[in-house]
């Protein structure tokens, strides 16, 4: 269980990237969804121990992250968004060097566990290959099997799909699923899908604020009702957003389908539809952004 | 051309944004810097009466760091080449419609821009360098542009293309930094093979045609200027000159056009051999159940240890594999290889590899290097993980902050280690190639050690400096600015360790001594500054980067929240540990030793001569006996002298103030004579005046009995205590008491005496100063002196003095010597003391005898039979020897001479003892030191001059000659040509070097190269020319004369007036040009050819160039006339066989017409050489150009 509480963070140069957040994480997989931008990122790095907020507390299992980093780490896996390998070491002796970083010094239960993370991750077959080598699901995958070692209970994966073909995103979803049965696994994405696939459990943030927070499912009952759909002209999109609350706009087969948020049939022509994890996501941003008062925000 | 300008300025901002471009630019332009500044990197011949800004000597400068340059500017152009493959951004431009000339072409422009970049910073260093303040105005001709403008543009440019065009096609080749590498090493020895051959092969056209750099066409075109010309010509752009430059910048251009054609954008390039990975990918199906095994992440100190092991063993390979590292360190092997190959040798004799010499030239010549290797490492470690975002991941992990600081830290001093460890296997090789098997793996060790802990103090500051910084550019900055503050200090006489980070005392090391005395201090300081380093690790350790963090103030934070209980403990440690022994070596340095700066040791010069020099010429007492009970405790370093003279009134009138002269290392515990009266006492120039109670009257005598000590205690800031050691102690009566102002202790730089207000540099005496004929050379306070000495030292020490030895007995544990002279010697005196072995012979009734250093046995033998036959020789033709015991003293390397005191030769441990003579071609310069060495028992000890203009003529040259008459009849004639032509090339180096004036041999003033080198040709000449008998008859009159002669001392016109009336009148105008005069041949052969008679003879027609010019004290030249006869020879040689085996078809003295003619010569076999003057007897502008090959018709 992870908590975290009254978290805020401003940059020197004034950009508040955390407002006053408070989350409380049950085990299991948990979605962060949130623009790019959000605060997603800095969030996720002050979980894991990298950057300090101005203010808040975050509490595992009652340990306190904040006070007492070097305990933090050592239940700690961390899959940043960006990460780089040396390039012509191969994977088993990158892997089986950050397990010593990590604390796994005994030489035999190492290669015990570099084998099995390597065979759980599917990257046994390659294992002697120079890391520069890797595609992206590759690369992502070894990343997760760094994140893995040394059993962490709280596990944080920043944005790890962006870029990966279907299969590949399939494949890293299906891995990150079984690990998140007993411990926390915090997904951030901007990706949806990749929550509604995944999470039992998600949040929305956006601007440094969290939008919402619960199960997916109870979210889109709530619209249930209240989201509509129509195929329209793509010049006539501008017009749409004028006048209603347009959650969003997709080509399909190239007519553009407009989703709309209202409590009834907003016109002739629109359909009603089953809300997704989208609408939910889409409809907490132009919320937000109607409570904005500056008319340039949640372009 | 857009396309072309674009990817053109891309790369150059490229280059121009990388840290090492801007390292090399600036390390180039210092070193270029310190060249133009000081004396002590002389590359290019600026020196003497040559302004070191002359424009060839600014000319060669700029081609010698151009060739430097190709090593370090390899990164550039290879750079350029590979860039795009290393960072996958090939496809990327060549998915582009752009031509691959504009491809290649931008990116070898800009390759090639960066590199003349860095050759245009040497320029601008070697100008500032030569504006510095203390570079000597008089040393500089005008800055003129145009030099550089041509030096830029007939060779730095065109070289630059040609190496930039051979690089580029490396590696556009091989793909490979690397192999760009090896091609270049490649390169490097074919020239250096090709260049050597043809040198060899004495074609000097065709050697100057096939060097791309154009140094032998530079040679060739100026090897016949005057200084006059080398101040204000450059080689004209013409002849081979010009066809050199064509040549190699067409062939630059011809590797540009290939490379275009060899390019290959595919992403394997142009391979010898095909290997093709396998770029699959994995895809194997899930695994259902995640099953991981659970583990322990343990925190304990096994656990951190092994992390840290992990990390450094990790960081240590990166580097060692690096390019970087690897670039330099073939460079490192290459100049040290250089190094051991061409330094250590006299007369062109090699010493013996031993272990110390060869530490000296990895000190010399390699280890600088790592300089550069442990700055630039520092950022690159530093920020490794960051710029490999590895730190994304690892900066969560519960990993402690110090394990990648101590990582970082213990990979550079791996790596220093290993740069090390490469250059002592190189030279252990080297020492066995030459066959020497006393390896001494321990001296190398500790060298090793001693020489990693500087440089790894210097890693821990730039450790320091990156972390501070938090940016790897602002990092590599402070650490430029760190180096170039060092210099800057020393340069302004800021020169105590104390306050110089790093800094320690020299540490000199001698065979016969180790590290001695010197170890301690040195360690101390290093101590003191690894404490101060501990420090700074604290703090990077506290400052070290994790995760993000912004802002200073944040840093901070976090620092603070990281000063737990170790950190503190540490840091106070350290700065207790730091005080503590910064307060130990004040207390060493500057309490119970003397530290004087630089400039506060001029300035007591100064003074010494402002306050003193009016009484130059007060009469004195002279010291006529002399006893000496000295106590020497060599473990202790300490010397108990009790002194005895006897002081007589040799003047008219009665003397009543003594001026005495101590030196102020030792300590004068008490002084008994007549009655007297302090006057005045400055301890800082030890000269006090004492005034008699009861004036000396003329003819009369006093005692003078003092008790001096010298106790060293602590260590020093600078090792320059080197007298009075463990082992080879070294002592010389400059530390007993003399009387009188001593011009020796003067201030003599030119610029220095400016600078404190002092006149002109002081000259000696004029051959016609009467009054100046009082003193001679050695001494100015005694002429013949009565000596005894008592010596007791440890009980396994042998301790000399010149006299015969009395008794020698042990007594309370010591070792006592008594020795006693038999008769009057100078006031010139050594004392030794050392672990010798002894080697005894006899001459007639005269014992022979060397002391020696167990570890040096080769030439003892050598000595002996030297000893022997000179002993013979000398007193046969010169005059009987005075003495009937000869020994040589051997003393440790701090020192390099050997000189003759009474019946006793000191001799450096690194002249003789190590020459390696296994080469029986090698000039036996042991045998001719120890000639040179022994003939100073005649003269000088013998005959002694008139401490005036020439007097130095009259001991050296005369040495010289009657050392070189031994070597004749040792070795033959044949080797003569080999020792005369090195004499002649060193007195005309000698006299480029010459600051003040160069005067004729016999006016010399004390000139080294004028009184050894050209004393040495003049001599052989005359002898040619008159005779030995002559020559040998003058020298036996002129000592029977001279010997042992009371004031006025003789002169060198004495001896010529002697050399007249002995002489055929027909030579006097030869004696002239030879003694009085500065007289420089220009002969030459242009031409030989030969053609076989019917009689089986050949008829030898060679072309002549001959000419006499007579140059003033400043260089200037005016023309003489060829009126003596000039030796012409012709020689045989069997086929491959050498110079030394030559026979002799012709040689004879011939009258020769002034400038050009033709002479034809009739000899009996077929010719291999013929020329004039073919064994240098005359002074020749250039030695080399007497001989040639015969074309045979």
């Amino acid at each position: 269980m992870l908590q975290i509480k009254n978290l805020s963070k401003t940059y020197a140069n004034g950009v508040k990237a955390l407002k006053d957040v408070s989350l409380d994480i049950p085990n299991g997989m948990f979605g962060l969804l949130g623009p790019n931008g959000a605060g997603k990122s800095t969030l996720m790095r002050t979980i894991a121990t990298l950057q300090d907020p101005d203010a808040g507390t975050i509490r595992l299992n009652n340990l306190d992250v904040l006070g007492d980093k070097a305990a933090a780490r050592r239940q700690l896996g961390y899959l940043p968004q960006e990460f780089g390998v040396y390039p012509k070491v191969s994977a088993e002796s990158m892997l089986d060097h950050f397990a010593v970083l990590k604390g796994v010094t005994a030489r035999a239960e190492r290669k015990n566990l570099v084998e099995a993370l390597l065979q759980q991750v599917n990257l046994w077959e390659v294992r002697k290959r120079k890391l520069g080598t890797f595609s992206g699901g590759m690369r992502q995958r070894f990343g997760i099997a760094q994140a893995l070692i040394g059993s962490p209970k709280l596990i944080i994966v920043d944005e790890p799909t962006a870029g990966l073909d279907p299969e590949e995103r399939n494949r890293f979803l299906n891995l990150l699923a079984e690990i998140g049965e007993n411990v926390v696994v915090i997904l951030s994405t901007h990706i949806v899908e990749d929550v509604t696939d995944l999470c039992p459990r998600m949040a929305i943030i956006a601007l440094g604020q969290v939008l919402l927070s619960g199960e997916p499912n109870e979210s889109m009952r709530a619209l249930d009702g209240r989201v509509w759909r129509r195929a329209v002209a793509t010049s006539a999109i501008d017009d749409y957003k004028k006048r209603f609350t347009v959650l969003s706009t997709r080509l399909v087969g190239g007519k553009s389908i407009v989703h709309v948020l209202g409590d009834s049939r907003p016109e002739e022509g629109f359909e009603g539809v089953a809300p997704d994890l989208e609408d939910v996501y889409f409809g907490q941003l132009r919320h937000q952004a109607a409570n904005r008062s500056t008319p340039a925000a949640g372009a | 051309m857009r396309i072309f300008r674009e990817i053109f300025g891309f790369e150059l901002r490229q280059q121009l944004k990388s840290p090492l471009f801007w390292m090399i630019a600036f390390a180039f332009a210092a070193i270029a810097f310190a060249a133009a500044t000081s004396d002590s990197v002389q590359i290019g011949g600026g020196v003497g009466n040559t302004h070191r800004n002359a424009p060839l000597v600014v000319l060669t400068w700029l081609i010698v760091f151009t060739l430097l340059g190709m090593f370090l500017i390899t990164v550039f152009v290879a750079g350029a080449a590979l860039r795009d493959f290393e960072a996958r951004t090939a496809e990327l431009f060549f998915a582009t419609p752009m031509t691959r000339s504009a491809y290649l072409g931008g990116r070898f422009a800009a390759g090639y821009v960066a590199s003349a970049a860095v050759i245009v910073a040497v320029a601008i260093g070697l100008t500032l360098g030569a504006h510095m303040p203390w570079v000597d105005p008089a040393r500089l001709g005008p800055t003129d542009w145009s030099t550089y403008f041509y030096s830029f543009g007939v060779f730095v440019l065109p070289n630059l293309l040609f190496v930039a065009a051979l690089l580029f096609l490396l590696a556009t080749l091989t793909r490979s930094l690397l192999g760009t590498y090896i091609g270049v090493i490649a390169f490097f020895v074919l020239w250096q093979v090709a260049v050597i051959t043809a040198g060899n092969l004495e074609h000097r056209t065709l050697g100057a045609l096939i060097d791309p750099f154009g140094f032998g066409a530079i040679e060739l075109a100026s090897r016949y200027w005057s200084i006059e010309d080398r101040n204000t010509r450059l080689p004209e752009l013409t002849g081979i000159l010009l066809a050199n430059r064509a040549i190699w910048v067409s062939a630059g251009a011809a590797m540009l056009l290939a490379t275009l054609a060899l390019f290959r954008p595919d992403r394997e390039g142009l391979r010898l051999w095909r290997k093709r990975s396998k770029l699959g990918e994995s895809a194997a199906p899930a695994a259902a159940v995640l099953r991981v095994p659970t583990v322990t992440l343990r925190t304990d100190g096994g656990a951190r240890w092994a992390q840290f092991v992990k990390l450094a063993r990790f960081d240590t390979r990166g580097v060692l594999t690096g390019v970087a590292f690897l670039v330099i360190l073939a460079f490192g092997l290459v100049n040290l290889g250089a190094s051991l190959g061409f330094s250590n040798d006299i007369f062109g004799t090699k010493a013996y590899p031993v272990t110390h010499l060869m530490t000296g030239s990895l000190q010399s010549s390699y280890n600088f290097l790592l300089i550069i290797i442990v700055g630039f490492y520092a950022g690159e470690l530093v920020w490794r993980e960051r710029s490999a975002h590895i730190s994304e991941m690892t900066d969560a992990y519960a990993l402690p902050d110090w394990i990648p600081l101590c990582s970082k830290l213990v990979a550079i001093t791996a790596v220093i280690v290993a740069f090390i460890l490469a250059g002592v296997l190189e030279c252990m090789g080297y020492q066995l190639i030459r066959g020497y098997t006393h390896l001494q793996p321990g001296l190398y060790l500790s060298y090793t050690a001693l020489t990693a802990l500087g440089f790894v103090l210097i890693a821990a500051l730039a450790i320091f400096f990156q972390v501070i910084a938090n940016n790897k550019f602002f990092g590599y900055l402070l650490i430029v600015l760190f180096l170039v503050s060092r210099i800057a200090l020393r340069q302004l006489d800021f020169d105590h360790h104390l306050y110089d980070y790093q800094g320690a005392p020299d540490l000199p090391y001698s065979d016969m001594n180790g590290y001695g005395h010197f170890l301690a201090g040195h360690l101390w300081f290093r101590a003191y500054w690894t404490c101060f380093a501990v420090f700074l690790l604290v703090i990077a350790a506290l400052y070290w980067p994790r995760g993000t963090q912004l802002g200073w103030r944040e840093r901070t934070r976090i620092a603070r929240q990281r000063f737990r209980a170790p950190a503190r403990l540490l840091a106070a440690a350290s700065v207790v540990g730091f005080c503590v022994l910064g307060a130990w070596i004040f207390y060493n340095t500057t309490v119970i030793n003397r530290y004087v700066p630089g400039d506060l040791a001029k300035q007591r010069k100064a003074d010494y001569e402002k306050h003193y020099r009016q009484y130059k010429d007060l009469p004195q007492p002279r010291i006529t006996d002399v006893n000496i009970a000295m106590d020497m405790f060599p473990s202790a370093r300490r010397v108990d002298v009790r002194g005895h003279y006897v002081l007589a009134n040799k003047t008219d009138a009665p003397i009543s103030d003594l001026h005495v002269m101590l030196p102020v290392e030792w300590k004068l515990v008490s002084l008994q004579m007549a009655p007297h009266e302090v006057v005045s006492d400055d301890p800082i120039a030890g000269y006090t005046i004492y005034r008699l109670k009861q004036p000396l009257a003329p003819g009369a005598s006093m005692d003078f009995d003092f008790v001096l000590q010298y106790a060293s205690r602590g260590f020093r800031n600078s090792p320059d205590d080197t007298s009075v050691v463990e082992n080879g102690t070294f002592i010389n009566n400059q530390v007993f008491p003399h009387f009188g102002y001593n011009e020796e202790a003067q201030l003599v730089d030119r610029n220095d005496r400016r600078k404190y207000g002092l006149g002109p540099v002081p000259r000696m005496a004029k051959i016609d100063d009467q009054g100046a004929r009082k003193n001679n050379l050695l001494c100015c306070d005694s002429d013949w002196v009565n000596f005894e000495t008592t010596l007791s030292t440890e009980p396994d020490q042998i301790a000399l003095a010149p006299g015969y030895l009395e008794r020698e007995w042990t007594e309370n544990g010591r070792h006592y010597f008594h020795y006693k002279m038999d008769k009057p010697i100078l006031g010139f005196f050594s004392f030794q003391s050392a672990r010798y072995q002894v080697k005894r012979d006899r001459w007639k009734d005269v014992s022979v005898e060397v002391y020696y250093d167990a570890q040096h046995p080769y030439n003892v033998d050598r000595m002996i039979d030297s000893m022997k036959k000179s002993l013979a020789h000398y007193s046969e033709v010169y005059a009987p020897f005075q003495f009937h015991q000869m020994r040589i003293l051997e003393f440790p390397d701090y020192q390099t001479f050997a000189q003759s005191f009474a019946n006793t030769v000191p001799y450096s441990e690194s002249i003789g003892f190590i020459a390696d003579l296994r080469k029986p071609d090698d000039i036996d310069f042991v045998f001719y030191v120890t000639a040179h060495e022994v003939a100073h028992q005649w003269w000088a000890h013998q005959v002694i001059g008139a401490n005036v203009q020439g007097v130095t003529m009259l001991d050296e040259t005369f040495a010289q000659y009657s050392a070189l008459m031994l070597q004749e009849k040792e070795y033959g004639k044949a080797q003569m040509r080999k020792f005369l032509k090195y004499e002649l090339d060193r007195y005309l180096s000698g006299r480029g070097g010459e600051l003040v004036e160069e005067m004729p041999l016999a006016l010399n003033e004390n000139q080294a190269y004028i009184h050894y080198r050209k004393g040495s040709v003049v001599m052989y000449a005359l002898k040619d020319y008159i005779g030995e008998d002559v020559v040998d008859r003058t020298l036996a009159r002129f000592d029977r004369e001279k010997a042992f002669q009371q004031p006025p001392y003789t002169i060198t016109t004495e001896f010529l007036d002697d050399l007249k009336q002995e002489t055929d009148p027909r030579w006097q105008p030869l004696i002239e040009d030879l003694f009085n005069r500065i007289t420089v041949f220009d002969n030459r052969i242009t031409d030989a050819t030969a053609k076989k008679r019917d009689d089986g003879k050949y008829d030898v027609t060679m072309k002549l160039h001959a000419q006499k010019t007579y140059s003033d004290g400043q260089g200037k030249v005016s023309q003489g006339t060829i009126d003596t006869p000039i030796e012409i020879g012709v020689f045989a040689r069997a086929p491959d066989g050498k110079e030394s085996h030559e026979k002799i078809l012709l040689l004879e003295k011939r009258a020769v017409a002034d400038g050009d003619s033709t002479i034809t010569v009739t000899v009996d076999s077929e010719p291999y050489e013929a020329g004039i003057d073919p064994y240098n007897k005359l002074v020749d502008r250039v030695s080399d150009d007497n001989r040639m090959k015969v074309t045979l018709q």
